[in-house]
């Protein structure tokens, strides 16, 4: 009597669970990789109707983030600024560049510009600008070096972790509330290390980690 | 390890209440229904929707969702910034605007939230001298208003649609033509206006067109009182009652708590005298004389229960005991052969006198004058005017009835009839047949909200504008000028009806705007500019109270028009009674939502109005009340299974209307209560097929009242909507009350009523987040709510507000028969003592805000955990919808959405279309885009709108409390400062309540209102037993009888029953079955 099942299955319990084992690790690595924010969010850099560029107007011109995102001390919304705003310079620089037509014919028209949204929070989530930029969480914490930037583009992942790992500890990332504007501080991590606990321990900073804080 | 609960007190150990007749009864069908965790339907899927159609269902969907796929990217989203900025302006902060809502006779002073340019909320103006920012239920829903889809939209010429500019060029015609005659044949309809604009371009528009005709038409007419005050004094005066200082009030079926003008007003000041801070604080003693069950009524320290009918003869008893020797005469005529409770009227009268000064006496509107008099006659003679009323002048202007205007228009006196407001088709008296004699007008013009019964017939027909959209005027009850600016512009172009009386009078100016200030000009003329902009930013004028005038009693006036009252009639007969609803008020909030789902204060009725009578009254003519609620029959209802209420017929000198019956303890005896404001034939998609037409019955000369009615039954039945019974807690000590005497005596009493106080303490059995870990527990803010019971009024505010604040949809009356309304606050209604008589006491009940919470140890998902300030939060985006939350909760605070009510079509009123409810067809049924969009402008933004699957409830308004905290942060800035301070913000509940009733705070100041309520002795947690430690308490009741009185009762009506139920006998003895059942015994 010839035996039903040849030698070579007695591993093939074995090689099922090895392959088994090596495709759900793979598919979990899959998912943790790309199904997150760091994959699917971060370098989202779409193109603009208008070239703006941050590395000119902030970095090389040094202009302070709130001419243009006047609302980000007071709203939680850090608003795109007007096109009669940019006008207020245009009105004299590159004021026939072919560039800034839009800009102008927005202005003249009042008809908005449709710049694209590049950093966005889900509906449930209520984040405010005010908060942080007012209590020392600078610009770059969240947008990355923007004043460097030529276009926007996504630079970090915004995922719930990310919110959290600074909510966590605040000490590491707050500086004094008057560099908040100052993209380009260095500090280094002991002298971060040693202002940070000052300030949280003076300025009572209790970065909640409940729910309510963002959820509502 | 099992956890073992503690012992459970049964009701002998505490005062028995009941919520409803059948509790009561203890029939069957409560006991399901309590002791089922979600009332039956609600938590199974018996609709009879076949298996097989939910496969077609479900396999359509998928379908759609294989299709959804292919779109499955990143959506491209875009930013469009102004290109000007609008001043003053920034992204995403709300602002507020002074404005006010114009009433009947007075007007209501408001802050109104605008979230980028959408009026969101509605609060009440604290600035204004006699507001404290507390508002009512109207004025809370009535924002729903402005984004009604079935509002009127456009301009009609006989039903066909015109431009505006046709409309006012048809208007200019009519100025033209009626130039030439003087205004022979135009007449105005109008409705009752405190505004100072309007009574000048009425003025100009008379001067101008010296024969035009002015005419007023209110189905709930609340004047009575000023014609009254004008006979009483001589001179026309408006009464303004300072509550604040009565000690002891008496009501002559006045609602002043409810159904009056200004009540959020008398709410205030009736509070204010029933604040103990400790127990030898003086209390005001409230006594009412009444036929219907009102909210003034539930709050009495003294009920009579008599009809209506009999009160004027009952006033003038009362009258002749305190009027003694002056020269009043007529009383005893009046009095006529009224038998009433001697010793009653004698004790209230010497308790009146005995505090004189400080004791007042208030009629009701639907009293005749001869009340309204001896209520002015008695307030003399005690001495209150000028302290607990102050009377000042007014001017009256001399204008018609809607009875003389039809005698015009049948005498074809009237070319043009201009018909400002109202729905005179629907609300005129029957006995006027208002639709054929306003069709003798050659034309008509309507300025109307809605395109309903009266727009039929219209010649022009112009959509008139909300209050929000509106430049206006008003005067509140004290006289003060107030603002009325719009928020928003028309959304509809609607007009104002000042725009349309300057337009007919052909006046240069006819934007409102430009009217106001004219006005605003001749009331203050000094500074104009400044004064004006103050007066816009402030919603009122400084210091433009009326005087106090020093009125004069006419005892001569007063006695001559006694003697034209009438006696009493036979007390055999039936006695009809028409009452204002606290709902829909005379119909024009028919089309609100968020008003027809809000549970009637004293029934819990929703969605309809019900023919009420005494428990007596339908035993002896055998009414039934049968309650069906087995899952079974409930699945067939609809299919003539006989369940509901008894529809009966009521008639009236040969008018009938059909209604479902509802007994009523505390109603009198051969009295049937009839609300105002259903049944209509023509109005929005809300309002439709909701409750039966009372005005049928009506007639111009009693427009309240009317004897000799007849109740014959269908043999039909109907279910109605009520939420009495949804949440009973069976008997458990959770309304805590006293008389002022027990408190005096034993200032703790209410901590000494339950187990709490009697065991020792075992611990709470559920897990307590900060013993754990103590550091989780934030030293700046510990969040914490009082109720005061003693306070409360019952006034229903809160639950609109709550609504308004928190984005709660509306449900429909099936699904709240289904138990699935969504309201995070509910007030909770209690009945004790004898059913025909009943206390009744009160409880706004919403989350708990357990500190060791039964609901966060059973979630599997964390999606309802405590936060650091002692709150309990949801995460919405958490939660998968196990409602385990629910079945542990002890107090029934947690909602379910059941349904996506925001995107689905709602049946509303309509039980009738099959059991296949436009809300079981899912994604295949969408919400009309207009509706689904004006919807969306009214959702508060810094509230998660939620889905299908969901769990929520009351979350001490999160979004408030952490805007408080950001904008206290961005404040403190680089310093430590951030502690937000007492007084900043307040929940929406606290925020509305006119009685201050409701205090939520900061539990780590010690000087906070709250921290300070709660120490007080009256402090008691509900279902303290459990030990969860809400951070919600209530202050006991105390109820304030005065001992010398024949209905005294030492303890309270509940704590009687308790000793006769647990007394000798053993067994309850409930005299209710047979009234409420029928003694057939049928269920």
């Amino acid at each position: 009597m010839s035996d039903i099942f040849p030698k070579w299955t007695n591993r093939l319990p074995l090689k099922i669970a090895v392959g088994a084992a090596v495709v759900v690790t793979a598919a979990m690595a899959g998912v943790n990789y790309y199904v997150t924010p760091k994959y699917t969010r971060v370098g989202y850099q779409p193109i603009q109707p208008v070239h703006f560029s941050h590395e000119i107007h902030a970095g090389q011109l040094g202009m302070d983030c709130r001419y243009c995102h006047n609302g980000v001390e007071k709203s939680w919304y850090s608003n795109i600024p007007t096109a009669s705003l940019c006008m207020n310079c245009h009105n004299q620089v590159l004021k026939d560049s072919p560039k800034l037509e839009l800009v102008r014919e927005s202005a003249l028209s009042g008809k908005p510009i449709e710049w694209v949204q590049v950093h966005i929070t889900p509906d449930y989530v209520y984040f405010n600008h005010s908060v942080h930029v007012n209590r020392g969480v600078s610009c770059v914490k969240c947008h990355g070096q923007i004043n460097h930037a030529d276009e926007v583009r996504h630079e970090k992942s915004f995922s719930m972790t990310f919110c959290l790992d600074c909510h966590r500890d605040p000490a590491k990332e707050i500086r004094d509330p008057k560099d908040v504007y100052n993209l380009d501080l260095k500090i280094s991590a002991a002298e971060q290390e040693k202002m940070g606990k000052k300030f949280v321990h003076d300025w009572k900073v209790n970065a909640s980690q409940n729910c309510s804080a963002c959820h509502r | 390890m099992k956890t073992i609960p503690p012992i459970c007190p049964e009701p002998k150990v505490g005062p028995k209440y009941w919520r409803s007749l059948d509790q009561l009864a203890d029939t069957p069908e409560f006991n399901e229904w309590v002791e089922r965790e979600f009332p039956s339907g609600a938590s199974e899927f018996n609709d009879p929707v076949s298996r097989r159609h939910f496969v077609k269902i479900m396999s359509a969907s998928f379908l759609l969702g294989g299709l959804g796929l292919a779109g499955c990217r990143r959506p491209e989203e875009h930013i469009l910034p102004f290109s000007k900025m609008p001043e003053g302006y920034v992204h995403g902060v709300a602002q507020y605007y002074a404005t006010a809502r114009p009433t009947r006779g007075s007007a209501v002073p408001l802050l109104v939230k605008s979230h980028d340019g959408r009026p969101t909320k509605i609060e009440g103006n604290p600035n204004h001298p006699s507001s404290n920012g507390g508002t009512d239920a109207f004025t809370q829903a009535s924002i729903l208003n402005l984004y009604d889809p079935d509002r009127a939209m456009r301009f009609t010429k006989s039903g066909s649609e015109k431009s505006s500019a046709d409309a006012f060029d048809a208007l200019a015609d009519i100025s033209k033509k009626f130039q030439a005659t003087g205004g022979e044949g135009l007449s105005f309809l109008l409705e009752q206006s405190s505004s100072p604009s309007r009574e000048r371009l009425q003025k100009v528009i008379s001067e101008k067109f010296p024969k035009v005709r002015w005419f007023i038409y209110e189905p709930v007419d609340l004047n009575v009182e000023r014609q009254a005050s004008a006979i009483a004094f001589g001179q026309p005066v408006a009464a303004e009652y300072r509550l604040e200082n009565a000690k002891r009030i008496l009501s002559l079926d006045c609602d002043f708590l409810g159904a009056e003008e200004n009540a959020f007003r008398s709410i205030r000041g009736f509070a204010k005298g029933r604040k103990l801070e400790t127990p030898n604080d003086e209390m005001n003693r409230l006594y009412v004389v009444e036929g219907i069950f009102s909210i003034t009524g539930m709050n009495a320290d003294h009920r009579l229960r008599i009809r209506p009918t009999q009160i004027p003869a009952l006033a003038a008893r009362l009258a002749s005991e305190i009027l003694k020797g002056s020269n009043l005469t007529g009383l005893s005529d009046l009095a006529g052969s009224f038998k009433g409770d001697e010793k009653w009227i004698s004790e209230t009268a010497k308790d009146l006198l005995a505090h004189g000064k400080n004791s007042v006496v208030l009629a009701g509107h639907r009293q005749p004058l001869a009340v309204h008099l001896l209520a002015h006659a008695l307030n003399d003679a005690l001495g209150s005017a000028g302290n607990s009323v102050v009377y000042h002048s007014i001017s009256q202007a001399n204008q018609g009835s809607i009875k003389e205007l039809t005698t015009a228009l049948n005498a074809n006196e009237v070319d043009t009839l201009i018909v400002v407001g109202g729905n005179q088709t629907y609300t005129a008296p029957a006995d006027l047949d208002w639709s054929s004699a306003v069709a003798k007008a050659k034309a008509i013009v309507r300025l109307g909200y809605y395109e309903d019964e009266s727009s039929v017939g219209a010649t022009w027909h112009l959509p008139a504008a909300h209050f929000l959209e509106s430049w206006g005027d008003a005067r509140t009850a004290d006289g003060t000028f107030v603002s009325i600016q719009p928020l928003i512009e028309p959304l509809f172009n609607g007009v104002t009806e000042l725009e349309v009386l300057a337009r007919i009078g052909g006046l240069n100016t006819t934007r409102p705007l430009d009217i106001i200030r004219e006005t605003f000009q001749t009331i203050s003329p000094t500074n104009f500019e400044e004064g004006w902009k103050k007066f816009l930013h402030d919603g009122y004028l400084e210091k433009s109270a009326a005087q106090p005038v020093a009125a004069k009693i006419n005892f001569g006036a007063i006695s001559q028009e006694l003697s034209r009252a009438k006696s009493p009639a036979a007390a055999s007969e039936l006695d009809i009674v028409f009452h204002r609803d606290y709902s829909v008020d005379d119909g024009r909030y028919n089309n609100n939502g968020w008003l027809q789902e809000m549970p009637d204060p004293i029934t819990k009725v929703v969605w309809e109005n019900v023919i009420m009578v005494s428990p007596a009254t339908a035993k002896s003519l055998d009414l039934r009340v049968l309650k069906n609620r087995k899952p079974d029959d409930l699945k067939n209802n609809d299919r003539g299974v006989v369940a509901g209420n008894d529809i009966v017929e009521v008639e009236l000198n040969g008018r009938k209307v059909q209604g479902a019956v509802w007994v009523q303890p505390g109603l009198a005896d051969n009295t049937v209560a009839l609300a105002l404001g259903y049944g209509r034939t023509k109005t929005g998609r809300v309002g439709t097929g909701a409750g039966y037409n009372a005005y049928l019955l009506r007639t111009s000369d009693s427009p309240w009242f009317a004897s000799g009615a007849k109740i014959r039954k269908t043999g039909e039945m109907r279910r109605v909507v009520s939420t009495q019974e949804h949440g009973s807690m069976e008997g458990r000590p959770i309304i805590r009350e006293g008389n002022l005497e027990q408190f005096k005596a034993k200032p703790d009493f209410a901590r000494n009523m339950d187990l709490e106080a009697h065991t020792p303490n075992a611990g709470p059995i559920y897990k307590h987040p900060y013993n754990s870990s103590p550091e989780l527990k934030s030293k700046v803010h510990q969040w914490g709510m009082s109720i005061d019971m003693n306070s409360c009024v019952a006034c229903n505010a809160c639950v609109v507000a709550c609504q308004s604040e928190n984005n709660i949809p509306i449900v429909g009356k099936d699904q709240v028969e289904r138990g699935r309304e969504m309201h995070w606050m509910r007030i909770d209604r209690y009945y004790a003592g004898d059913v025909s008589d009943p206390q009744v006491a009160n409880q706004p009940m919403l989350c708990q805000h357990c500190e060791s919470a039964p609901c966060e140890t059973v979630c599997p998902v964390n999606a309802t955990v405590h936060d650091e300030e002692g709150i309990n939060v949801m995460a919405y985006n958490r939660c998968v919808g196990t409602r385990y939350c629910s079945n542990n909760c002890a107090w029934k605070v947690r909602r379910f959405n059941f349904f996506d009510f925001n995107k689905r079509p709602n049946n509303f009123a309509d039980t009738s279309k099959g059991a296949f409810g436009k809300l079981y067809q899912g994604p295949l049924a969408k919400k009309e885009p207009l509706e689904y969009d004006m919807i969306k402008m009214l959702k508060n933004p810094d509230v998660t709108v939620r889905m299908r699957g969901v769990m929520e409830k009351c979350s001490f308004c999160i979004q408030r409390i952490e805007g408080a905290k950001i904008s206290q942060k961005v404040k403190a800035g680089a310093s430590g400062d951030v502690a937000v301070p007492e007084g900043t913000f307040t929940t929406a509940c606290a925020q509305v309540c006119p009685a201050e009733a409701i205090v939520f705070g900061n539990l780590l100041d010690e000087n906070s209102r709250v921290s300070k309520l709660k120490k007080q002795e009256r402090d008691y947690a509900v279902l303290g037993f459990l030990d969860t430690k809400p951070r919600l308490t209530y202050l006991a009741r105390i109820r304030n009888p005065n001992p010398l009185m024949p209905d005294h009762k030492e303890y309270p009506a509940s704590f009687e029953e308790y000793e006769k139920s647990n007394g000798e006998s053993g067994e309850p003895k409930h005299e209710m079955n047979g009234a409420a059942h029928g003694e057939k015994g049928a269920i």
